[in-house]
Order: C-alpha cells, then structure tokens, then sequence
C-alpha cells in the first residue's frame, strides 16, 4: 500500500516547525522554524548532538508527538487538522519504525511481534501471521520465529524489529539509533539490510545517528544544531 | 487509504489469551476477592431459592385448599371445649365446602399382640378422610355408619411399629386400647409429613368420634379440618366458617389459619432473606472490583512503554482501551467461573448438610457470573480509559 499523494513533491514536507516544552515554569524552545521536504525513495540521516532535538524531530516526523507551531504534510494529510485515530491510522499504513533499544513486546513471541501492526488494521490473525511469517523469511529469521525477544540476540532482535516495521508496506523506514546498541559487525548488518530495502523497495529511509560511518552511506544528511536544521550537501 | 479500520475478532481473542497466560501472582491475588464475590452470589441465591423451595413442600402436601380450625378458650374460661360439633350446619351455611371433619385427639398406649406402641389416637369422622387426603392402603375407612362400633383405621407407621416380620398388622386384626379392643378395618398409606395438620396420620389411630369416651372420659374437640371446592375465595370460607363455628361456642373462639397466608408470610421472609445475602455477595464482589482495578493500574503504569510501542504501530485510542478493557474481563470471567463452581459446591453442600433437595435457581448462574463481569467492566473502565488516554511520545520515554 504506497502513498496516494501525486500533488505534492515530497512525501514529507515541514515548514516552520517549532516545539516547545513547559518545564518547571520554564518555556524551553527544542525545534525552532524547522523546513525540511523529503521525497519519497530518500534516504536521510538526521545527525546531531545529544540534546540538539534531532529525538523530537523524529518524533513529530513519526507523528508520535505534535509540534506547536508550523505546517507538516505527510503523504497529503495535513497533520494538524487529523484526529488522534487519524494519526493512528498513519502511522500504522505509512510508517515503520525501528528503535535503538528494538521495543520489541516482551511477553510475544517474534512472529506476533511482526504481526502486530497488521491487527491494528482489521486483518484476520491468520493472515497477519502468514504475513508476519513472510516477513521473518526476508529478514533471515524464519526458525526464530516462535522465540521470544528475550531469547533472541540483539542482530536478531533488531532484525525482528525491522520486519514488525515493514510488515505493513509503509512508504516511510524511521529509525532511531538502529544500529546504538549493536556490536560493528551486527551493526554492518542491519545498515546492509535498511539500505537494501530502500534501494530495492524504494522504501523511504530516515535514520536518526550520531555515527558518521553510517551517515556516510546515506543520500541525504540533515544536521540538528540547538534545535535549527541545516542540510548537508547532498551526496 | 482507509482511516477507520476496527482490531478483527480473532486478533481480540488472541490478545485476550495470550494476556490470560501471561497473568501475573498478583492478578491470582486480586482474583480471589473476585471468586469470593461471585461465588457468595451464587451460592446465596441458590441457598435462598433451595430455602425457598424447601418451605413450599412443606405446605404442598397439605394443599392451599385446606383450613384449619383451632379453638383457644375466651379470655381466662377453664370451661372444657364441647366433644362434638354439628359440623352439617356449618357446611350448610358456608358454601364451598368440600370436605368437614373434627379431630379430638388423645395419646395414649396401643396393644397389638403383647406389642406396645404410643399413638394419637383420633376420634373423627368419615369426612375427616377426604379433608386430610387420607389414602387407605388396605381395607377402607372408617364410615357414617360405624359411629357405635370399635372399629379404627390405623396409620402407616404405626401398623410398622405394632407388627413383626411374619406377623404384620392385618386389617381384621385387633387391638387393645385400655380393656377395648378394636377391630382394624383399615391402614393408611405412608404420607408425607404436612406441618399445618394438628395430627401426623402415620403415627395416629382413627376411631369413630362418638366412641372416645370408651377411653378417655372427657373427650374435646381440638380442631376442624376444612377442604375446600376447588377455586374458592380460602379467606371468606374462613371468615364464613369462622362465624358459624362461633355460633355453636359459649365459652371459646375460633381461630382459622389460610395457608396462602402463611406461605405468602414465608415467602416474604425468604425473600428478605435472599435480598441481604445478595447484599453481601454485592459488598464482596465490590471489594474484588476494587481488587481488579488495583492490578489493572498497576499494570497500566507497568506497561506504559507497551502501550507507547503500540501507538507507534498504529493503536488507536480505542485499541489500547479495548485491550486493557478486555484484560479486565478476562481476569474477572475467569474469576465468575471459578465463583461459579465454587458457589455451586457450596450451595450443593449446604443443601446435603440440611437435608434439602438441591435444585438449581435458573437466577443464579446469569446473576452471579453476569454481575460479576459487569463489575470487572466497572472497574476496568478508568485504568482502560487512563491508558488510552497517554501520548504515545510520554508512553514511549524511558522512565
């Protein structure tokens, strides 16, 4: 299920986020005038120091937390005037996410981890587990696939994770820190098969790291300096 | 791209399952208040319908269509209740009387071949037969006509208790009462114990009336037994009764208990009774609601990075209150059917322990199981609801 949304040039377009945080009376000001336009089929790394707000960018690119001011496109639906099972409904169709420390449910086993998503979309728990199954397959994990995440490495449990965020066909890949809890060579695994699937699947790819090795390998690297975004020159 | 999509029926009842196997030490502790309050309401109302059950035999036997009369003496009057009534006139006054009899009743010894046993022995009349639904079992009863002979119909377990293995009690036998013997023309069949009858048939000796004097020198009327036609009005042929009673009495009144009354009377009673032990299986239940909606706040606040993961694959508000909601339910059904064994055994032993006939009141198993679940909804709701309610960016940050 890929993005209807012809009009518009990218699949992601921001213009003039800001968002602000009331702490202990105090406005903190985290994004400030963020404009930022993504296509569909990039692949972007979001770079920058801990505490520079590239977390809260990805997660109002992820519709998980609403800025305060600014418009947001996503794949045509203007994210201000959705409704909170509007939002929902987004994130489940268009976006795939995929977290440094995997959240992976514990209590499930891998394959209903993957299938997760697809309940949330009215499919029958037949067929969202031949689907989750599939999944598993493309990510190597098949004969894993009645573990649960405590019984799975940490490659596995991330590869696991990358199945749950493409077992729905989302336009958009976010993830965050992917690779942060992985030794190198797992770490080399994982970057392999994110690009492989945006190379191939044409797949939307934001990746939010501080390891320039990994920016390197992506198209597009957008720095986040004391809430203010600027581009790198693009590859 | 469709934005309204509902969680399929199957994808619930796998959620349900696997948060059922995965249910923790304390959700077996909030538990037990739950089974408690479920099972108290099903084994309260199951006790209280058996008890209900139990009082109604008592009067089945004897009908709603029978009276009887007793006759307390008037004010401090020591003067001795008459030996005999003109029973004809009072039937005669009272339309809708079936059946009329008097019962003067006198214990004493009875002899049957060297054999002793203590019996009522009843000076009556041939009516008495159909207004105490008297069944001969050999022989026949005593008639109008037997007024002047030694002549007795005795009861069932009287018969038993006077005769042996090979030398049973015959009707044509005789027996001695004091230096009388009387003839046995008939004994009765077994029945059932009726409460409201003044006399118990199997351990009583009937004789003609006009013969009591033959054994005790002052005999007195103790009661009349009244049967009515079918389909009377009990209370006006009481009141009616009553009044032509009176008329034939100097020194004492007539006193006629209607048996609706008495079984309206128990009725009540057993329902107030059924009305508190509901009561408490409420308070008990409420205690276990509050029990469940502990486990599920906590359990909320436990998972609350769950519940952000689930917002980020696409849970919508409803989801997550569905799913917690759910897990409410399925805690508290697994709690009703637990009370509802549990109730059913303790309803079960407290009926084998009173000696009553079990039977299972249609109420209790929809009641208690019903209420049971509505009160894990109940109580389910705001830890749901509070959960449903969190951002998914709150719900996701590391604690």
């Amino acid at each position: 299920m890929m993005t209807d949304t012809p009009a518009h040039p990218g699949l992601i377009s921001l213009q003039g986020i800001g968002k602000r945080y009331q702490l202990a009376g105090q406005e903190l000001t985290i994004l400030n005038d963020v404009c930022l336009s993504i296509a569909s089929g990039d692949s972007c790394g979001i770079l920058g120091a801990s505490g520079s707000g590239k977390s809260t960018l990805l997660n109002i690119l992820g519709l998980l937390d609403l800025p305060n001011c600014g418009q947001y496109r996503f794949a045509g639906h203007d994210i201000f005037s959705a409704s909170p099972d509007e939002l929902a409904a987004i994130r489940n169709q268009q976006i795939g996410f995929v977290f440094q420390s995997f959240n992976l449910l514990p209590r499930l086993s891998a394959l209903d981890n993957v299938a997760l998503p697809l309940s949330y979309r009215g499919v029958s728990r037949h067929e969202s587990v031949e689907q989750a199954l599939r999944m598993l397959e493309q990510v190597g994990l098949a004969e894993r696939a009645h573990h649960r995440p405590a019984d799975l490495s940490g490659g596995q449990r991330q590869r696991v994770a990358i199945a749950r965020a493409l077992v729905g066909k989302p336009s958009v890949i976010l993830a965050d820190e992917p690779t942060g809890n992985l030794d190198s060579t797992t770490a080399q695994e994982i970057m392999d098969l994110l690009l492989g699937l945006n190379r191939e699947q044409q797949v939307t790819l934001i990746i939010v790291t501080h390891d320039p090795h990994i920016a390197e390998r992506l198209e597009r690297k957008i720095l986040v300096r004391n809430g203010v975004v600027h581009e790198a020159g693009r590859l | 791209m469709s934005l309204r999509v509902e969680q399929s029926l199957s994808q619930l009842l796998h959620e349900a399952f696997v948060s059922l196997r995965t249910l923790g030490k304390r959700s077996v502790l909030a538990l037990l208040g739950i089974v408690i309050g479920s099972s108290s309401v099903v084994a309260l109302i199951n006790i209280g319908h058996n008890a209900a059950v139990d009082a109604a035999m008592i009067f089945k036997d004897m009908g709603t269509d029978t009276l009887v009369a007793q006759f307390p003496p008037k004010g401090n009057s020591s003067a001795p209740m008459r030996a005999s009534l003109d029973l004809e006139a009072v039937r005669a006054s009272v339309p809708g009387i079936a059946h009329i009899g008097a019962l003067s009743v006198f214990g004493g010894p009875i002899v049957f071949h060297g054999r002793t046993a203590n019996a009522n022995l009843v000076g009556t009349t041939a009516d008495i037969k159909d207004a105490m639904r008297l069944v001969v079992r050999d022989g026949r009863f005593l008639s109008p006509f037997d007024a002047s002979e030694t002549y007795a119909v005795i009861g069932d377990q009287l018969a038993q208790a006077l005769g042996m293995p090979g030398d049973p009690l015959k009707p044509g036998d005789r027996i001695r009462i004091n230096d009388y013997l009387f003839l046995v023309v008939g004994i009765l069949h077994n029945q059932a114990r009726a409460m409201l009858m003044p006399v118990q048939a199997n351990e009583s000796l009937f004789i003609p009336a006009e013969g009591m004097r033959r054994i005790y020198p002052t005999p007195q009327i103790g009661n009349v037994i009244i049967r009515a036609t079918p389909g009377q009005d009990m209370e006006r042929i009481a009141r009616d009764a009553s009044s032509a009673l009176k008329r034939q009495l100097t020194d004492h009144d007539v006193d006629i208990q209607v048996p609706q009354q008495m079984i309206d009377g128990m009725t009540r009673q057993s329902r107030t009774f059924a009305y508190l032990l509901l009561a408490l299986g409420a308070i008990s239940l409420v205690g276990g609601g509050v029990g469940v909606m502990n486990v599920m706040l906590m359990n909320v606040s436990e998972r609350r990075r769950e519940i952000g993961i689930r917002m980020a694959l696409g849970a919508r508000q409803r989801d997550i209150r569905n799913l917690f909601l759910l897990e409410a339910v399925t805690l508290t059904a697994v709690g009703a059917l637990c009370g509802a064994v549990l109730g059913m055994s303790a309803a079960w032993l407290y009926a084998w322990l009173s000696g009553w006939t079990f039977a299972l009141a249609a109420a209790a198993l929809p009641l208690g199981v019903g209420s049971t679940l509505l009160v894990g909804l109940f109580f389910g709701i705001y830890p749901a609801v509070s959960a449903s309610r969190l951002q998914p960016v709150e719900a996701l940050r590391d604690e």
